[in-house]
């Protein structure tokens, strides 16, 4: 087999023509003629043949003129006597043996002393894997482009210098910018510098290093052309199987109505929940002007109104915390009703303490007021007949259990003879807890014996949250 | 004994409100706005605390900005609001510093702890 001419060679020429066998770039010498006089190993193996089918042979007859190509023709008969190298030369060919290649073309003339004509020495390389996949790739690109330029929420691609690499229609659009001026821009300096925010600047530096998304980011600012509006902003990294190169996708969501509507409700859950709380200010002044001349066993009695009242009101306060909110936090509706009894009910039995543990559980507000005032009334029993000697503590507890929700009044307190737990609430003379049970659709649960106190178990179905919307009401 | 001026534009939960700090032996004042309020802060009698609602008629926050400007005509003046609202933290951070808050709707025995409270500061 003969390769690359090596002639009467020294010993760093035997090292080059290791090299040369040695390189992925298929090469072959050629004479003054055309002819092949050598090619290396890559040669054979690219082109699928061998030294006996090439050297002597002309390049254009060289496997059934595959190599006869107009683009190569022009390279060895125009371009190539007129200058001493030529680089880069693409030939896009469909060869018998492997097909459809496109092939990288360098040529460079190689003289030799007292040879004027000198040969040309073409070094080949097979690019075609990496054209097909540069097309591949602006094909996805001019299709993301589109789906992106389909979308009606603006978004703009960023480096992870923060510099727009593409921006959508719709970004160009509302913000009135030209896909010129955006390109290559810092996203901060857009605009009047809306964007230049330290909290989401904080938060955009982590989604490429840490791929740490943002996920509803709401800025408010006076935009030019658009007035005061109110956008949604979304962020994720995003990048391509085998590119290196991470990016960040930023979708503004324009929620200036949504958040206009939002605003519009809370102010009507809130004057509602004024007017509501007023009124109820008011019953509770009626009651407290008819305390003063009632005798005292009676004042119990109002005092416990008061707290059933206070109760309602807890509810109002939660629902006119959440502009969205359409279930209750069972948890922190709890903790209300829990410090309100603590200032209406045990004033002057400071040695009573309420406790509460709860599961992080809703209900719904349809029900929301008969939980409650079933919560009051089971603590305010055991406030009134568990402690006769003014100290003690009930603990008002939720839990999830299976699919009901399970509500415990304990108290550490003198307990009760009869211990059949399902007629406490009329044993301490309350019909106010069967009604409200009975109203949650629930059940009185058996309790087991206990040495000390009383423990009011109740089931209620785990109450569902209504199809109009989810925000949870916390307080 | 102390002088309370209470503020609030509902009279029957106003009168009710003083007679529960009457019932206690404080002496009361009261006004339905802010105007009125501030007369009265700015005549030479004496007052010990302000008990103002802060949602007045027309004004959102009027009892916020009554404190406010109570403060500055009495310094040593203690100021507890009331309101029917939920407070946010937006609207916290318009409480003069040191004052006290009592949700709607207040029994008797709540009102009375929040004055413990106010006139023991």
């Amino acid at each position: 087999m003969s390769y690359i001419a090596l002639g009467e060679k020294a010993v760093s020429d035997i090292a080059a023509s290791d090299i040369v066998e040695t390189v992925p770039s298929a090469l072959i010498i050629l004479d003054r003629n055309l002819n092949i006089t050598s090619a290396n190993r890559a040669f054979y193996q690219t082109f699928r043949t061998s030294a006996d089918e090439t050297e002597g042979c002309h390049i254009y007859d060289l496997g059934n003129r595959q190599w006869d190509i107009p683009a190569l023709r022009t390279l060895l008969e125009s371009v190539i006597p007129h200058r001493a190298s030529v680089e880069g030369f693409e030939v896009e060919h469909n060869f018998p043996t492997i097909g459809r290649r496109t092939m990288l073309v360098n040529a460079r003339k190689i003289f030799r002393p007292g040879d004027h004509d000198g040969f040309i020495l073409l070094a080949i390389e097979d690019v075609s894997e990496e054209r097909a996949a540069r097309k591949e790739s602006k094909r996805n690109w001019q299709l993301t482009q589109s789906i992106v330029d389909t979308i009606r929420d603006p978004l703009v691609v960023l480096e992870q210098d923060m510099t727009i690499v593409t921006a959508s229609k719709a970004f160009l659009t509302i913000f009135g910018i030209t896909e010129a001026d955006a390109r290559g821009r810092c996203f901060s300096e857009l605009g009047q510098h809306q964007w230049d925010v330290p909290a989401l600047r904080h938060l955009m530096e982590k989604v490429l290093p840490e791929n740490k998304p943002i996920e509803g980011f709401e800025i408010e600012d006076n935009f030019p052309g658009l007035g005061r509006r109110v956008f949604n902003l979304n962020a994720r990294k995003i990048f391509q199987p085998g590119n290196h190169t991470h990016r960040m996708l930023l979708v503004f969501e324009d929620i200036t109505d949504r958040k206009q509507r939002e605003r519009d409700a809370q102010m009507l859950t809130n004057e509602i929940s004024h007017r509501i709380k007023n009124n109820l200010q008011v019953i509770v002044g009626l009651i407290a002007y008819e305390a003063r001349s009632t005798a005292q066993p009676c004042v119990q009695g109002y005092k416990a109104m008061e707290a059933r009242i206070g109760a309602i009101a807890q509810l109002y306060d939660l629902i006119s915390q959440s502009s969205r909110g359409r279930t209750i936090a069972v948890d922190a509706y709890l903790r209300q009703i829990a410090q309100t009894m603590s200032g209406s009910l045990l004033g002057n039995t400071p040695g009573i303490k309420i406790e509460v543990k709860a599961e992080a559980l809703d209900i719904d507000p349809d029900r929301a007021v008969a939980f409650g005032l079933l919560v009051n009334e089971l603590a305010t029993n055991a406030i009134k007949h568990a402690f006769p000697d003014g100290t003690g503590r009930v603990v008002l507890s939720v839990e999830q259990v299976n699919d009901q929700i399970e509500l415990t009044v304990a108290d550490d307190g003198v307990g009760i003879k009869n211990k059949d737990s399902t007629k406490i609430p009329e044993k301490r003379g309350s019909d106010y807890v069967a009604m409200f049970v009975r109203q949650l659709g629930g059940t009185i649960a058996p309790s087991g014996s206990e040495e000390t106190g009383t423990i009011v178990r109740i089931r209620l179905p785990l109450l569902l949250v209504p199809p109009w919307g989810a925000g949870r009401v916390a307080a | 004994m102390a002088v309370i001026l209470v503020v609030e534009d509902d009279v029957f939960i106003r009168e009710i409100a003083e007679m529960m700090i009457q019932d206690w032996g404080h002496h009361t004042l009261s006004a339905s706005d802010v105007d009125e309020a501030l007369s009265l802060l700015r005549s030479p009698q004496h007052i010990d605390a302000l008990f103002t609602d802060i949602y007045l008629k027309t004004a959102v926050l009027g009892g916020c900005e009554l404190a406010h400007q109570a403060i500055k005509l009495r310094p040593k003046l203690r100021v507890l609001y009331t309101t029917g609202n939920s407070v946010t933290d937006k609207m916290k951070t318009l409480f003069v510093e040191g004052t006290h808050f009592l949700s709607k709707p207040y029994t008797k025995h709540q009102l009375q702890d929040s004055f413990g409270d106010l006139l023991a500061t």
